[in-house]
């Protein structure tokens, strides 16, 4: 029932199970005159569509094997192919993270046996739909495959609706992943895909050698891994609970820059340098900084904290003044280690303590740090890689890398902007109510198009910034405003008593909204900012309008330039629709199961 | 002589000063809610404040711990006058505990973590130190089995003592209530006075705006009437219920008893 | 003055503390700290800038809006130089707006209509029609927007070669790789002098209405307004029509108006806006102290209330320093396109006998092409096609989400009651259900419809004249990137503004009607 609207007129699905299809039939299709109109003009509509849409999908001119043939480029662009082992190796650190954190969590599907059989058999039902509305240049396997889909889906569906007459029980998480896992790989050794295989960036035309089939092994090596790491995390849960959920968290927010920086890019350290100049400047605001905090950390030290805090504050931004100037030369990890060192010191009088406190502080600083110089360290050291085409990311892993963080970078400075957009203070109030609604009001390729052709034109000689940052800029500075409005509207559904009563227990303006106001106002803002990171996900397609090579430049672009494919746009667009369409639809999905969630959690 | 010390009995007025409110004026925008009030609590008292809805019983004790910023006049707080000043304002947040008609604890949080939260980050206590007060607290106000819950999982009488722990978790010199069984059924309102009365009786000063007449009668060291933002009365609950000198004092009583 | 207990020795009276730990200080501190490091980086940026620009020696301003254009456009209301009329810049950016415009209207009131028409067949009883709705929603809001509108413009492409017979019906109807092309009616020379009779006629006509409503309302009985008023307009619009020509003495007046605008001298302008400026000022804080007094008089600011005002002159100044001193241009810039509307509005006007305010044409070809403006038929190219039936579809899954929800937000007691009344379903849908629904529905629809407006800049995708593509044209031709980004920033605000006013002033009457 659930996977159908919650309204007061929605047809009772679930009576399937107890009454005949007969009767259903009669109830649901044919209870009046305007109803039987509805079915018959209803399902006019939806066959002439389908068939259209075949149509367009296997028509003449339609040669589907420009996607099988390129599905690596749309995946990973030009990534060399001797190296492909560290995409392999991301992706698995990568999904064992995934697979952990989703048992860490104890994310459970919610979803049922009689979903499962009704799923199983409306797919049959679709693809044999399918199967005859096919138009006649469509291809003899795809008639094949999809009498066999659909014969094969309808059958083990009946099974399933039998095996379970209620349809109410609930499957875990590790048999619906195990499931997908298997279909999968099924399809991955059944299916033979594409028919080139492209050696060195070249295509290739060599029978036998299918893009599939030097997939095969390593994606079946992942799929064992997200479903086994899925097992250990609920058991590393158990037994570790909250640590091991803290150190999940602190991997997604470094962890995927650490994979496509570090492991795909492959830096060529140059150890003479990093010896005498990385390791000693990470050394030294690690430990001195850790000094500092621990000495500042502990109670009664607010003033002196803060008196310390606004001298490193003004000395960090004085740094930025002189480089703009040219007073004197600086590293820029240096400028920005300085920057974010006088922010925490500001910050931390509030999470003072007792000398365990003091302590985690401390320890917390440090590990910060050397993760973070490493992180700077590899970014702006050359890479090993010889790319035929400049950029090193592009296609599948381009779309995702892009929005994830874009996602997380606009989160910080949305919640900062919501603040100060809620705040009594007036300037602030004002400031970030012009930048959210300014940046709301113009659209996302002028800010994009902005930053790509005019942050080069505002920074001073000496500093550069390569095109694809310039671009993750611009859209984190857009996403920011929208996720301020998110976050605001969470924001205002604290109470004002929650603010009094943290007032009145002598709490801080920072220990206020970061200990009371935000925990609560997030959790009421999840869900939007769920829409908003599916709809981050599927704007990134405009990076292929400025220059970038995502999904959508590739099929638009670069495969119906390929002599072999000039021109095959269709099925190229159609194939990365649906890529979009599954992550998406998916994600929404997913997104309505947690509000549901949260809703029964305040109800509690 | 100033109504305010008429009624000060011997005993009374021999004690330190814990609340010294002197012609205590507040502006919200164009209305004034308060006009001019002076008020004295005196240590280990137990003050109530009576008066009809929007008399400014609220606004005034809110003023207190500076939930509201009073704009003329001066108050002190055990000796610390509340300024501008961040210090200042630090010290009497920590001195003075609240307890609100709507409870406002903290959904997110647990009922032991609602307890514990200022002692840690406002005390600077340990976890462990902070945790073993929480649980005698709670203890004393009678619910030591709710610990682990959620303030959505508790009873309205409930969560108004685990409100009542919280802040006596910050060793307050000063509490502060405003209505705080208003909200409540009549059956949970007993188990709140109750608490409160212990309280009372432990020595602690006490500034309670209520309209539980039993309450003030039974535990109050003095009364305290406002209407329209000003200080019309104030008197031993004998002197209240027996023979108010105000008209409009009697007419308040005659209506809400 | 009371004189409390003397017991304790404490000193009754208003300390003041320290600079450092005072709260109102410490905010407004922070506040301009804050404020003062985005001026700064705004500076050290805008120099930056320009010291970049003058080594490319690229001259910052708005002057070369009336250089000649030197590019075409791909479709538009004008796309060439013509003999009476030359592509300058500032023509070309218009085109590309009014292109903008064209394209968000349209998209405006389809996707509503389809967006409607899926949000109620959601909620149907028909397990068929509520679930190719679903299937109708999920698949179009899942899919971006851009992949759509590239999929489109692929489809259409592939649709036949244009030839002089190709249609479904040729000459009248034709469908084909160059668009779609349809006869059409188009305003012709006469139809502001008709619009602004028009305008008389309406006023006109009101007057009569209300004079009837009275005598209605005095005297009862059933006086036909609604009847009246429309035999009134059909017959005004008649006479009209055939004597538009006297309102071309219009024409002489704006110029005269644009003559004297223009001879507005530049200190006068810059005066002008001081002026508005320190008013400004002055009437907020009078409004300002307004709010503090009571009829038992003022009441005592506090630090923050004389913060607000000494930043409330801060800011005044800082407005008269920048037209008097930092932006002189801004003053003339005024003054000339003031000048211009006027004269612009002048142009419309002066036709003489045998105007007609509106024509109608097939669609011509000429060398296999549609001709693309003037007086020929309705043509939708394959670009504005793609883009629009992209948005269109796309938004429309979004509106009927926005329409679901509002139904759904109206109690079922409501649909009951109207049943007991013995409405029918779709009585009760239209009478009862809907106009409930609205309320809820407004404020996300006209959401979307920003969405709609913001989202025809893809065009530029593929290769739609709108404004961005306009402008990225113009840029690349003379790299006044700076001046073409605060035309598209300038535009597409308004557009937002005017969309969420028109939005925010029906959420209000019905706020009112509600009442
Ligand atoms: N934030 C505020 N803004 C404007 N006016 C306020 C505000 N808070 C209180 N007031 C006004 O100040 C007056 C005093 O309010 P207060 O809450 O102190 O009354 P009260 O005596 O506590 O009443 P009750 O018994 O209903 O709680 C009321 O008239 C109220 O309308
Ligand atoms: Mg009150």
């Amino acid at each position: 029932m659930s996977d159908v609207t919650m309204t007061p007129t929605s047809p009772s699905n679930g009576a399937s199970n107890r009454t005949s299809p007969l009767q259903w039939v009669r109830v649901n299709l044919f209870s009046s005159v305007s109803n039987t109109i509805q079915t018959i003009v209803f399902t006019a509509i939806t066959l002439g569509l389908l068939r259209a849409l075949l149509g367009q999908a296997f028509s003449e001119e339609a040669d589907w094997t420009s996607v099988s043939t390129n599905l690596r480029l749309l995946m990973i662009y030009n990534y060399p192919a001797d190296q492909i082992i560290r995409i392999w190796v991301s992706a698995a650190v990568v999904l064992l993270a995934a697979g952990l954190s989703l048992g860490a969590w104890k994310v459970e599907p919610g979803y049922t046996v009689g979903r499962l059989g009704r799923h199983l058999v409306g797919l049959g039902l679709f693809s044999l739909v399918t199967r005859l509305l096919l138009p006649v240049h469509a291809p003899d396997t795809v008639r094949t495959w999809l009498i066999i889909i659909g014969v094969v889906s309808l059958v083990a569906g009946v099974v399933v609706q039998r095996g379970d007459p209620d349809g109410d029980r609930v499957m875990g998480f590790g048999t619906v992943l195990s499931g997908v896992a298997l279909t999968f790989l099924a399809v991955l050794w059944l299916v033979p895909f594409g028919q080139y295989g492209l050696v060195d960036g070249v295509l290739v035309a060599e029978s036998g050698t299918t893009v599939a089939s030097s997939t095969k092994v390593p994606w079946t090596v992942l799929l064992i891994i997200v479903v086994a790491s899925h097992r250990v995390g609920i058991i590393l849960g158990r037994a570790l609970g909250r640590s091991l959920r803290a150190a999940l968290a602190a991997f997604w927010v470094v962890g995927p820059a650490f994979v496509i920086f570090v492991i795909l890019r492959d830096p060529a350290f140059d150890w003479a340098h990093v010896w005498s100049t990385d390791i000693p400047i990470a050394a030294m605001f690690g430990l001195g900084g850790a000094a500092v905090l621990y000495f500042v950390a502990a109670p009664g030290k607010t003033e002196v904290a803060r008196a310390v805090g606004a001298m490193l504050f003004a000395f960090a931004l004085f740094n930025w003044v002189a480089a703009f100037f040219g007073w004197y030369p600086m590293l820029q990890k240096v400028r920005i280690s300085f920057l974010i060192f006088a922010i925490v010191v500001l910050l931390v009088p509030a999470f003072a303590g007792d000398r365990s406190t003091r302590r985690r502080v401390a320890g917390g600083w440090v590990a910060a740090m050397v993760v973070f110089h490493w992180l700077l360290t590899a970014i702006n050291t050359e890479s090993t890689l010889v790319i035929t085409a400049p950029p090193f990311l592009g296609g599948f892993v381009l779309t995702v890398g892009i929005a994830y963080y874009v996602m997380l970078a606009s989160f910080p400075l949305g919640v900062l902007l919501s603040l100060a957009r809620t705040s009594k203070l007036p300037i602030f109030r004002v400031m970030s109510t012009g930048y959210i609604e300014v940046i709301r009001g113009v659209p996302l390729i002028t800010v994009l198009f902005f930053f790509s052709i005019m942050l080069p034109l505002f920074l001073p000689k000496g500093m550069g910034i390569s095109d694809l940052a310039a671009v993750f800029a611009g859209y984190t500075v857009f996403s920011a405003a929208y996720m301020a409005e998110n976050v605001r509207g969470g924001l205002q559904s604290v109470r004002r008593g929650q603010y009094e009563a943290a007032d009145a227990l002598g709490l801080t303006t920072v220990q206020r909204t970061s200990l009371i106001v935000l925990p609560q106002a997030l959790r009421v803002s999840i869900p939007n900012l769920v829409g908003q990171a599916i709809a981050v996900f599927k704007e990134t397609s405009l990076i292929a309008i400025v220059g970038g090579f995502d999904l959508l430049r590739i099929a638009n672009s670069t495969i119906p330039n390929q002599p072999d494919f000039l021109g095959q746009k269709r099925p190229g667009l159609l194939f990365i629709s649906l890529v979009y369409f599954v992550f998406a639809y998916s994600m929404s999905k997913s997104s309505q199961r947690l509000e549901a969630r949260l809703k029964d959690a305040q109800a509690r | 002589m100033s109504i305010a010390d008429q009624a000060l009995t011997e005993d009374l007025a021999s004690r330190d000063d814990m609340i010294v409110c002197t012609g205590v004026s507040k502006w919200f925008d164009d209305f004034q809610a308060l006009k001019g009030v002076d008020v004295t609590v005196k240590d280990r008292e137990v003050m109530v404040v009576l008066g009809p809805s929007g008399s400014g019983k609220s606004t005034l004790i809110r003023c207190i711990n500076r939930l509201e910023v009073h704009q003329e006049g001066s108050i002190f707080v055990d000796g610390i006058e509340l300024t501008n000043d961040t210090r200042n304002i630090e010290r009497i947040r920590s001195e003075v505990g609240m307890v609100f008609q709507q409870f406002n604890l903290f959904p997110h949080l647990s009922v032991i973590d609602n307890v514990t939260l200022a002692p840690v980050w406002v005390r600077k206590k340990s976890k462990v130190e902070a945790e073993q007060k929480a649980i005698e607290l709670l203890e004393r106000v009678g619910i030591p089995e709710q610990a682990q819950k959620y303030p959505g999982q508790l009873s309205g009488g409930q969560q108004q003592r685990v409100a009542i722990a919280r802040s006596l978790a910050m060793e307050p010199k000063i509490m502060l209530f405003d209505e705080p069984t208003s909200a409540l059924d009549p059956e949970m309102i007993a188990e709140v006075l109750d608490v409160m009365k212990d309280l009372a009786r432990g020595g602690m000063t006490m500034m309670v705006v209520t309209h539980e007449m039993g309450f003030a009668r039974e535990v109050a060291d003095r009364l305290v009437f406002m209407e329209s933002g000003e200080v019309v009365e104030v008197g031993t609950p004998e002197h209240f219920f027996t023979n108010p000198r105000e008209d409009r004092t009697k007419l308040f009583l005659s209506q809400i008893l | 003055m009371s004189q409390t207990s003397s017991s304790s020795a404490i000193h009754y009276g208003t300390t003041k503390p320290p600079l450092w730990r005072n709260v109102a200080v410490l905010k407004w501190c922070a506040q301009l700290a804050v404020l003062l490091g985005v001026l700064a980086v705004f500076w050290f940026l805008i120099a930056e800038a320009r010291t970049n620009l003058a080594a490319k020696s690229i001259p910052v301003g708005y002057d070369w809006l009336d250089n000649p254009a030197n590019f075409q456009l791909g479709e538009g209301i004008q796309t060439v130089d013509t003999p009476e009329r030359s592509l300058t810049m500032s023509r070309a950016l218009w085109v590309g707006m009014v292109n903008t415009l064209r394209i968000a209207a349209l998209g405006i009131i389809f996707s509503t209509l389809l967006g409607v028409l899926v949000g109620i067949s959601r909620l149907s009883k028909n397990f068929v029609a509520q679930r190719f709705s679903s299937a109708y929603v999920e698949g179009l809001r899942n899919i971006p927007v851009l992949v759509q509108i590239i999929l489109w413009l692929a489809i259409l492409g592939s649709l036949g070669k244009l030839t002089p017979d190709t249609g479904p019906i040729p000459g009248w109807v034709i469908v084909s790789q160059k668009g779609i092309s349809l006869p059409r009616v188009f305003l012709a020379d006469g139809f502001y002098q008709f619009a602004a009779l028009m305008l008389v006629f309406v006023v006109g006509i009101v007057a009569v209405r209300r004079q009837l409503k009275r005598r209605q309302d005095r005297d009862g009985g059933d006086l036909r307004i609604g009847l009246w008023t429309f035999v009134l307009f059909v017959i005004s619009a008649a006479i009209a029509w055939l004597i538009n020509p006297i309102m071309a003495f219009l024409g002489p007046i704006f110029g005269a108006i644009e003559d004297a605008w223009g001879a507005v001298p530049q200190g006068a302008m810059q005066l002008l806006l001081c002026v508005i400026a320190v008013v400004g000022v002055i009437t907020w804080i009078r409004k300002f102290l307004d709010s503090k007094r009571s009829p038992a008089g003022l009441a005592k600011l506090t630090d923050d209330d004389w913060f607000r005002m000494i930043f409330s002159v801060f800011v005044g100044v800082v407005a008269v320093f920048v037209v008097v001193r930092g932006w002189p241009g801004l003053s003339s810039w005024i003054i000339n396109s003031g000048s211009d509307f006027w004269g612009v509005l002048g142009d419309k006007f002066g036709d003489g006998r045998g105007a007609k305010p509106l024509d109608a044409m097939r669609p011509t070809l000429t060398e296999g092409r549609f001709v693309n403006f003037g007086d020929t038929g309705l043509t939708l190219t394959v670009f504005y096609a793609s883009i629009f039936l992209g948005l269109v579809f796309y938004t429309s899954a979004f509106i009927a989400e926005v329409v679901r929800g509002g139904i759904l937000a109206v109690p079922s007691g409501q649909s009951e009651a109207a049943a007991a009344l013995g409405l029918t379903r779709a009585q009760a849908l239209r009478k009862v259900v809907l106009p409930q629904a609205f309320r809820v529905i407004m404020p996300p629809l006209g959401n979307q419809y920003l969405n709609i407006t913001k989202n025809t800049s893809l065009g530029i995708a593929v290769g739609f004249s709108e404004i961005v593509q306009v402008g990225q044209t113009v840029y690349n031709k003379n790299s006044q990137t700076l001046a073409v980004f605060s035309i598209y920033m300038i535009f597409y605000l308004s557009c937002s503004l005017s969309i969420s006013s028109v939005v925010n002033t029906i959420n209000r009457r019905l706020a009112i009607v509600e009442r």
